[in-house]
């Protein structure tokens, strides 16, 4: 600790004092939490604040961890990056952050090496080095979960053939029936792929023209724009919304873990050359500067490790694809079913990999101008 | 009555207000200035820029679409306190005049949907609203055909109404409790109606009552925030969600910072006009009152 450090403490150092101070009190009256020889912040999104993934953690590690849970995964990044890293010690949030973290000088670049355990058992795709996680080849972090973006609809109410496209959210048939999930970008980039435009390169002003033009037609035929899951999940079920645009599986594996089999998100067809679909990704890193280097490591390892990767897969909240193989052995046929792992290869090869696009600024402004001007 | 004259180097005065100078320093002052100070500056790639310009402030002036959605704001909020005024008034009425032996348990109902959490309230009306929910149900019940208004700006009105007309009813209530009786008897000896005595005695009487729950109503509509997202579908955002979008969604500190200080500006400009207002009309009352004493 440097003596500018000693006089103002981060929430990181004044958790780890608190912590000695308990031990070295030695009260014996203290629960088992306040006498851990570690005290660790990790933000993440939720279902990786299960306790039994957690507290299964502490147990063996002889730490605590205390939970920050993100909404939204640029906000995330954002607080980290206006200092809040020094807060933290590890991280589980989308892919494209966690990349972010390393060229950011927030993030500790990871050796391969250390986690080769963990990468055996990943499936071919996520196996090191995992390339949306590198930064000048070395690597950032490690792939949690993942599942892709598509149309999320009731089979009940319309086929899936409907939905090889994105077309039906412009049909008038639509109107009122289509709900747009208000999670930053993601339901911009489907838009701009329908419109034939790669998000992921940088735009020219025509083409931001062009995807404003889908996001107005998007709009007249929406019924709503809702962050909650539990409210597009309820209106899926009844009919009232006829897709989630931008939810994809994160939306959907759960109401199928209920038994709503016929809620499916799939991955539209190849238009003007384009994957229509998008793999998402989440990863686990570790924060820049954290004070127990090895313990982070080991909460990472922790994560993918099969067992607790079944468990992340499998929360109350959301239900997604891990990239562990040999977690796949541990799922019952009905969690497969649930996940739908039979989908995952065609979902995959009809799929761009998610990255922050270049002009996300851009795009977020003419969401929320498109979005104002629509009613 | 006499006045003591103190100092701000008394002690015992700074002493006294000491904490609450503290507290608005620490929880008002610093953070108004942080923001401020953060719309004088921008955002690249989800990363804050200090750039010390006025970009943002241009853009805020600039954008058509900052400006409608503020107009959205405005008209919903003057239209939810009209509608508050109008429910409160019969309600707070009928509290003092016609339901005395229930006025305690009916104040304590209304309490208690007052303090029951927003958010708990909101999905409650999700719930009642929705096409297969409790209202549907009732109306089909009774043979009507259902009603599709979750997912609109009626929706929305109903949820702010909701949450906000407890104000006016306790405004007006304490207004019109002041009333002396003896004026309203006065009335009917005179043989004016009821509604004539309710017209011309007691809500003119209760004016400083409704004219506080109003502006309470206002100031507070300006930040509504789940009403418009959870009923109203989000697809009308109002100024409290345009903030959210910037803060959390573009990750554009600058520009929430900018939003959240023109919301601040209007509501402290209804303040002063409301405060003019009710300076001028309280002098106006004062030499009518002069007058009439001669």
């Amino acid at each position: 600790m440097t003596l500018k450090n000693m006089f103002s403490p981060n929430r990181r150092e004044f958790l780890l004092s608190a912590s000695a101070a308990a031990a070295a009190a030695g009260t014996g009256l203290m629960p088992r939490a306040a006498q851990a020889a570690t005290s660790m912040r990790y933000m993440c999104w939720e279902g990786y604040d299960k306790p039994s993934i957690i507290q299964s953690f502490e147990a063996a590690n002889d730490a605590t961890v205390s939970i920050d849970l993100i909404t939204d995964s640029a906000a995330g990044f954002a607080k980290l990056a206006a200092g809040g890293y020094r807060d933290f010690d590890v991280v589980s949030s989308d892919s494209p952050w966690i990349a972010r973290m390393g060229p950011a000088g927030i993030g500790e670049y990871l050796d391969d090496a250390d986690f080769a355990d963990a990468y055996a058992g990943f499936y071919p795709q996520f196996q090191a080095p995992f390339t949306p996680l590198q930064h000048d080849g070395k690597s950032t972090g490690l792939p949690t979960r993942w599942g892709w973006v598509g149309p999320t609809v009731n089979t009940k109410f319309d086929t899936l053939e409907t939905w090889s496209s994105y077309a039906p959210c412009f049909d008038p048939a639509y109107k009122d029936k289509i709900c747009v999930m208000d999670w930053g970008d993601w339901p911009i980039l489907p838009m701009a792929l329908y419109a034939g435009i790669d998000p992921y390169k940088e735009l020219d002003k025509a083409e931001l023209e062009e995807i404003r033009k889908v996001l107005r037609a998007l709009f007249k035929n929406t019924r709503a724009v809702v962050a909650d899951l539990s409210v597009a999940q309820k209106g899926l079920l009844d009919g009232s919304f006829r897709a989630l645009i931008g939810g994809g599986t994160y939306a959907t594996s759960v109401l199928r873990k209920d038994g709503h089999k016929e809620i499916m998100s799939i991955v539209p067809d190849k238009k003007d050359g384009l994957n229509q679909g998008i793999i998402w990704m989440e990863a686990t890193g570790i924060v820049k500067g954290t004070s127990d280097v090895e313990k982070a490591k080991a909460l990472v390892k922790h994560m993918v490790s099969p067992e607790v990767a079944v468990e992340l897969a499998w929360t109350d909240a959301t239900c997604n694809l891990v990239p562990s193989k040999n977690a796949e052995d541990v799922f019952t046929a009905e969690q497969k079913d649930a996940l739908q792992v039979d989908y995952a290869q065609t979902a995959w090869n009809g799929s761009h990999f998610h990255d922050v696009a270049p002009n996300i600024d851009d795009l977020l402004k003419i969401f929320q101008e498109e979005l104002a001007l629509s009613q | 009555m006499r006045v003591k004259e103190v100092n701000w180097s008394n002690k015992g005065l700074l002493s006294a207000t000491g904490p609450l100078t503290i507290m608005l320093l620490l929880f008002f002052l610093i953070p108004f200035f942080m923001t401020v100070v953060l719309s004088f500056q921008s955002t690249q790639y989800y990363r804050l820029q200090w750039t010390w310009d006025l970009d943002i402030w241009k853009e805020v002036f600039s954008e058509y679409f900052i400006w409608r959605i503020m107009w959205r704001t405005l008209t919903m909020s003057a239209l939810c306190v009209v509608l508050c005024v109008v429910i409160s008034l019969p309600i707070a009425y009928a509290l003092i005049n016609r339901m005395k032996s229930m006025e305690n348990n009916v104040k304590i109902l209304i309490v208690f949907a007052f303090l029951a959490d927003a958010v708990l309230k909101t999905f409650g009306w999700v719930l009642v609203l929705d096409k297969s929910g409790v209202m549907n149900g009732f109306l089909a019940w009774i043979g009507l055909p259902e009603i599709d208004i979750l997912f609109s700006p009626t929706a929305t009105m109903i949820g702010m109404v909701y949450n906000l007309v407890p104000y006016t009813i306790f405004t007006i209530y304490l207004s019109m409790d002041r009333i002396d009786r003896d004026l309203v008897r006065a009335a009917y000896d005179a043989g004016a109606s009821r509604f004539r005595t309710f017209w011309e005695v007691t809500l003119p009487l209760s004016k400083p009552g409704i004219f506080a729950g109003a502006i309470l109503v206002f100031v507070l509509s300006l930040g509504v925030f789940l009403e418009p997202k959870v009923m109203g579908g989000g697809t009308r955002p109002m100024a409290a969600e345009l903030i959210r979008q910037s803060f959390e969604t573009r990750v554009n500190w600058p520009l929430g910072a900018a939003l959240t200080l023109v919301v601040i500006a209007i509501g402290a400009i209804t303040l002063a006009i409301a405060g003019k207002i009710a300076a001028r009309t309280s002098a106006a009352n004062a030499t009518l009152a002069q007058e009439d004493s001669k």
